[in-house]
């Protein structure tokens, strides 16, 4: 019957269609017998060109050491990992058996039940291994969701103040005097200037993306501020981020306004803090090696101090960035992985290649006292930048990790902006008049975050 | 010609069969799965809860959303407002035989639709940039008082979208006009003429009820086109993840992407995409109804 059918059917259709049949079902069957490369070995997915360098690098003798789990490196962008790694662990598609994350990245990871995070929790492993002694503990605080650490910290990525030493030294300006972000304006006040005679600010003493919320969060950390209190609460509104946007408000815009509008990532940013439309900028330490590459020509005209405190003996740093390395719960070699993720992060030897690639400071306490931290850079004037970074190491901001991070930055520098808009209008940059305004402005991010957060039916036990 | 053999009552169904199988596995079945998704909550597909109308209440009182509604309707007003006449003065003047290098115009008007939205936004943010922007540096080099700090992009954030968007849709609009108006007929127009109609006359009364059936196409292309604005702020406000200084660039379609493919929120994020599809169905209709209403008067 079925024969007869599919025959009465083949026998009604034209030579052509017959033909345009038969080439699908044998290209089908072609492409259905091609051999499949392998998926065997330890794979690892790094969304950041110069990680996959350094890893490509040791793939060589790790295989010698485990010939029958040989490293594959996939460095694979931004938005395609986060795609691919979201879809793996949502969906169980194949993920490699570690996973290079960055922070912008973790938060939709933590959204749902603890129990369906796709990484391994680790916790015990580092418990046991005495590893939460031996590393940053700040470093830790992105990868933790409830209480469970998901990840190996990459990096520390302490703030320094890079500024144009060659003109602040010609100002005779003595940055040894510096020690609060009032002293720092105080003393560079005399570098604002109209250098062309136009009636515009040519020059300001500090310069970041205003649109750029990370740079917000710099400032609030380093103040004892943030989004979120380390049960994952939301804190926009504390009298900490308060008084601190009403600074920025009154630094960013206003009649006195000190600080710049650069995007430091581009090249017509680049090209500016080159002109000298600033003295100095925020920047971790991976930005210091970025800047050493992005900028040749300015060797030797910058150098890098601690940031200013916001009080006297205050934090000099706070905390940019950051990468972890989980591994997946789907990973067939979990304890290899183990293995690797540690040879990777906290080897003398990668902590070295990592640092002499980068400006990376290792998270790992013990490699610390290596001497190439002390090697003086010729771009920064001399400097040791490595040791003077992990002198801000043991300060670094703790940053409680949130499924919520991304909206709470947006709604926070949204309010900053819409603080500058009041700044401008009223014609104050005083923090005492605009503080009034920041509240306001800060009570209502909370309750749109509190409002999103209150969605959530999956973190609902974990919420107060 | 009549077949010579007789066909089984299942062969137009193997016709059908590839379009059907595409079409339900592609369209159907997604849309039907985004409709249910409107009301759950997910993390992933494995983890799923029923939270009924919980993601449309939401929406009703989300600051966030609603910003991303009013500057989506400001860009769709402006672009409106702004690209279907400028399109049509285009066209207008393009079809004029006495115009010398008309090809050449045409291609150069058209010619940013075909480097695409991409490439428009990069060209935009280079431009229009502080300082170094050839925009500003160009005006202050003419004007001593002009602030070579003008912030074009952060200071006039719709202003911007709209400009790059006409700049990026006027010559695919203008494409459309260019054919319509090669179609009107001349003899219609020479009759105006030797009845003594002047330019504005011939337009009004002979040209423009001819070219009405594709303006009114247009103007629905431009309008929803407009209501899917996500791309150009992406590239403009990349610093922002598209939002803009203080969400003035924050569009529906950008919003639900953050929502659903940045905060993890895929049950909101197809409640938005929803109310979007009913809004400019909506749109759609009543469009229609005034274009035919106007047609039929005409």
């Amino acid at each position: 019957m079925v024969c007869h059918f599919f025959a009465e059917i083949v026998r009604s259709l034209s030579p052509g269609i017959c033909f345009v049949l038969g080439l699908g079902v044998v290209s089908a069957t072609i492409v259905a017998l091609l051999p499949v490369a392998p998926h065997d070995g330890l794979q690892i997915w790094v969304g950041d060109g110069n990680h996959a360098m350094l890893y490509r690098a040791l793939a060589p003798e790790w295989n010698r050491r485990h010939p029958d789990l040989p490293l594959r490196v996939s460095l694979i962008v931004g938005p395609a990992l986060q795609s691919r790694m979201l879809s793996g662990f949502y969906s169980g598609t194949p993920v490699a058996d570690l996973i290079e994350v960055e922070r912008g990245q973790i938060g939709q990871v933590f959204a749902g039940p603890l129990e369906d995070i796709g990484f391994a929790d680790l916790s015990d492993r580092l418990a046991q291994e005495g590893l939460l002694a031996k590393i940053n503990t700040s470093s830790f605080s992105p990868w933790t969701s409830r209480g469970h650490i998901f990840g190996l910290p990459h990096d520390v990525h302490p703030v320094m103040l890079i500024y144009r030493a060659d003109l602040v030294e010609a100002a005779g300006i003595d940055v040894g005097q510096i020690e609060t972000w009032a002293d720092y304006f105080r003393l560079m006040r005399p570098l604002l200037k109209d250098l062309d005679g136009d009636g515009y600010i040519d020059r300001y003493p500090l310069t970041v993306s205003l649109t750029n919320p990370f740079f917000s969060e710099i400032f609030l950390l380093q103040g004892g501020g943030g989004y979120f209190d380390p049960a994952g609460h939301p804190t926009l509104n504390s009298a900490t981020n308060v008084r601190i946007l009403a600074q920025l408000g009154g630094w960013y815009a206003g009649p006195d306004r000190m600080i710049g509008d650069v995007n430091m990532y581009t090249g017509s940013g680049l090209r500016q803090l080159g002109e000298g439309y600033a003295i100095a900028l925020p920047g971790a330490d991976w930005y210091l090696g970025s800047l050493s590459v992005s900028l040749p020509k300015m060797a030797g005209k910058f150098k890098i101090m601690p940031l200013p405190a916001w009080a006297k003996g205050g934090r000099r740093t706070s905390v940019n960035g950051g990468t972890m390395l989980g591994i997946t719960k789907a990973s067939k070699h979990p304890e290899a992985a183990w293995e690797l993720a540690k040879y990777l992060y906290f080897s003398p030897v990668m902590a070295r290649r990592l640092f002499e690639l980068t400006h990376i400071v290792s998270p790992m306490k013990t490699n610390w006292s290596q001497t190439y931290y002390d090697q003086p850079d010729p771009y920064y004037s001399g400097q040791p930048v490595g040791r003077m970074c992990l002198q801000q190491a043991p300060d670094v901001p703790t940053r409680p990790a949130s499924p919520y991070f991304s909206s709470a930055i947006q709604l926070v520098n949204s309010a900053l902006n819409q603080l500058m808009q009041v700044a401008d209008r009223s014609a104050t940059s005083d923090p005492a008049k605009l503080e009034p305004d920041a509240r306001r402005l800060l009570d209502q991010a909370q309750r749109d975050l509190v409002a999103q957060m209150n969605r959530n039916v999956f973190l609902a036990g974990a919420k107060p | 010609m009549k077949s010579c053999r007789p066909h089984s009552p299942w062969t137009p169904w193997l016709f059908l069969a590839p379009f059907l199988a595409l079409f339900s596995a592609f369209i159907a079945w997604p849309l039907l799965r985004s409709l249910i998704l409107a009301f759950e909550q997910t993390f992933g597909p494995r983890t799923v809860t029923y939270v009924g109308l919980l993601n449309f209440r939401f929406m009703l009182h989300d600051p966030m959303f609603w910003v991303a509604v009013r500057n989506t309707a400001l860009f769709a007003f402006g672009t409106l407002v702004i690209q279907v006449p400028a399109a049509l003065a285009l066209a207008l003047l393009l079809n004029r035989p006495a115009l010398r290098g008309r090809a050449l115009f045409r291609l150069v008007f058209f010619s940013p639709t075909i480097v695409g939205t991409v490439f428009v936004g990069v060209i935009f943010s280079v431009l229009l940039e502080r300082r170094t922007g050839l925009v500003n540096t160009l005006l202050h080099g003419l004007i001593r008082s002009w602030n070579p700090d003008f912030a074009w992009v952060d200071g006039f954030v719709m202003p911007s979208l709209i400009l790059a968007s006409l700049w990026l849709s006027v010559g695919f609009n203008m494409a459309y006009l260019l054919a319509a108006l090669q179609n009107v007929p001349s003899d219609q127009l020479d009759a105006a003429s030797i009845d003594g109609a002047n330019a504005w006359q011939r337009f009004w009364h002979v040209t423009f009820p001819a070219i009405q059936p594709v303006l009114n196409i247009l103007v629905l292309l431009t309008l929803v086109g407009s209501f899917q604005l996500f791309d150009l702020p992406f590239i403009l406000y990349a610093d922002s993840f598209g939002n803009g200084p203080n969400n003035a660039a924050l569009s529906i379609v950008t919003y639900l992407y953050q929502t659903g493919f940045r905060s993890g929120d895929l049950g909101y994020a197809s409640a938005i995409g929803w109310v979007l599809t009913l809004v400019l169905v909506a749109a759609a209709l009543l469009h229609r109804r005034l274009s035919r209403h106007e047609e039929a008067g005409s």
